[in-house]
């Protein structure tokens, strides 16, 4: 599906920066006989390159939101724009990660990281690129996380911090206008997540990427994010907005400094409110 | 040789050869019948003396073993990935496949001679239907159980499913596929051996079934022996052709 419109303005039009458009979506299914309402009422805009995150308690719908950006599971209601145009089927080039990292284990760290290109490539996407490129982006991204020299691995001889980082350039090889993230980091160890953090505003700084990020971690959401988005459940919906005041990049000592420390306090509060229980 | 493959080789050769010493001196100490429980010396005799024949029904099963196994490696991948990757071919097909494998196969078999006759054709079908199963079961559970999210990464790419199957569905399905050869690989060959016994003019089914009716207790030890060896020739060919295709679902993390 080609965009209609004026050769060289991109598609949603000059003035309107919006990557991400949401207005009104919600998302509705049926089990067991019964509608169940996942999400419901939700706009919002991101800009393009801008980062936003979901945050909530488990079952608050947030898994369900990046999945209907994704184009993944269409809106029953509403409408889900991305790039000016309406998403009624699964999105064309978008990076998704996720807390488990999913690498083919038959296929060496290259080769895995080749797999959104050949997709891509397959399926006529310009963006695929020359082959010959393919190795150049490759070593480009590996040594951005840290990894230079790892292409002949195989997925089991790494890490899991290390496969992680795979599982992210393979989220970015393609050069993606969206970077989806899943709970990206939550299966590794603090000090890996931390490292994680920083590699995603390295790697901001360096591509033209626009991230939404779902997690339950209230400081991850906070380094990663522009915009944090607490979300309620039963339907799933935002219930607080919160610009994260300092600018990005954000290092580790803006994570853990007093303003970050009262955002998270706030955050914490509106989520699960004292007294409530558990 | 390695001190891993003696181990693995020559162990379970040592016990055996003192099975048959034992076999061959418990024979002549308790003064068994000969029609009872041949000594293994005179076993060995009887193959040597029958080498001939021997091959001649060997080279017959291992034969029909292997075009029975072959139809249902063939249709077995095909019907396991239709049953893995749709749904709808899962919930019609499944409940007919345990329940066709939870008859006997013996049972079929004077069916298979009232159709087809005495010969090759039971012995084959026979073979194809006990080798099908695990290699359809397999295949479909390797294709179900590919991860959602792994799904999702290629989705938001614009894969279609075709892409996904080819890209993923089929590499990560190999090595249950080739550990299925190995079952499936011995249950023809138990499907042929059963076949011959009941109707067959040739096979070492046959060779066995003639053995006893002459009471010819040299020559049924010789097939079962043929059988054992055949046996554990496939199973260790499927095996080798396995670990070798699809190392990287077995090989251990440094």
């Amino acid at each position: 599906m080609r965009t209609r419109g004026t050769p060289g303005v991109p598609p949603g039009g000059l003035h309107d920066p919006a990557v991400i458009e949401l207005d009104g979506v919600g998302f509705e299914y049926a089990s067991g006989g019964r509608r169940t309402v996942a999400v419901d009422g939700i706009s919002l805009r991101v800009a393009r390159g801008g980062s936003v995150a979901f945050v909530g308690a488990s079952g608050c719908g947030k898994s369900t939101l990046l999945k209907l950006i994704a184009g993944l599971v269409p809106a029953t209601r509403g409408t889900v724009r991305v790039d000016g145009r309406a998403v009624t089927a699964p999105l064309k080039n978008a990076g998704m990660a996720f807390q488990n990292p999913v690498l083919l284990p038959w296929r060496s760290v290259r080769d895995n990281l080749f797999l959104p290109l050949e997709v891509l490539r397959e399926n006529g996407d310009p963006r695929a690129g020359d082959r010959r490129r393919w190795e150049q982006r490759a070593a480009d991204l590996l040594r951005t996380v840290g990894l230079t020299g790892v292409e002949d691995r195989q997925p089991r001889e790494l890490s899991g911090g290390m496969r992680q980082r795979v599982s992210l350039c393979r989220a970015l090889i393609h050069e993606p206008e969206l970077l989806l993230l899943d709970e990206p980091f939550a299966a590794l160890d603090a000090f890996t997540r931390e490292e994680m953090w920083e590699l995603h505003q390295a790697l901001r700084g360096r591509r033209e990427f626009t991230t939404v990020l779902v997690t339950h971690d209230l400081r991850e959401a906070l380094v990663l994010a522009d915009t944090i988005h607490v979300m309620a459940s039963g339907p799933g919906r935002i219930a607080h907005v919160h610009p994260v005041p300092m600018p990005a990049p954000r290092t580790l000592a803006d994570a853990y400094g007093a303003e970050a420390t009262e955002l998270i306090r706030a955050m914490r509060a509106e989520i699960r409110p004292v007294g409530a229980g558990s | 040789m390695s001190a891993g493959l003696l181990r693995r080789v020559g162990l379970p050769l040592a016990v055996f050869a003192a099975g048959v010493v034992v076999w061959e001196a418990a024979v002549a100490l308790l003064g068994i019948q000969q029609i009872v429980l041949p000594r293994p010396s005179g076993v060995a005799v009887t193959f040597v003396q029958t080498a001939g024949p021997i091959a001649h029904h060997a080279r017959y099963t291992l034969m029909t073993t292997l075009i029975g196994f072959g139809v249902a490696v063939g249709l077995g991948l095909l019907l396991g990935f239709a049953i893995g990757a749709f749904s709808v071919c899962h919930d019609a097909l499944y409940p007919l496949l345990v329940g066709f494998n939870s008859i006997p196969k013996a049972a079929v078999v004077p069916l298979l001679v009232m159709w087809f006759g005495i010969g090759t054709v039971p012995a084959v079908l026979t073979a194809f239907l006990l080798a099908f199963f695990p290699v359809a079961v397999n295949v479909a559970l390797g294709l179900a159980t590919m991860e959602a999210e792994l799904r999702d990464v290629l989705r938001a790419l614009g894969a279609s499913r075709w892409q996904i199957f080819r890209k993923v569905g089929v590499p990560r399905t190999m090595p249950l596929f080739f550990a299925s050869l190995k079952v499936a690989v011995s249950s023809a060959f138990v499907g042929s051996v059963i076949s011959e016994t009941v109707a067959s003019n040739a096979g070492i089914g046959y060779l066995m079934a003639v053995a006893a009716s002459d009471f010819n207790t040299r020559l049924a030890f010789c097939g079962l022996l043929v059988l054992a060896v055949m046996g554990v020739a496939l199973y260790g060919l499927f095996a080798a052709i396995e670990r070798r295709l699809t190392g990287w679902a077995y090989a251990e993390s440094p």
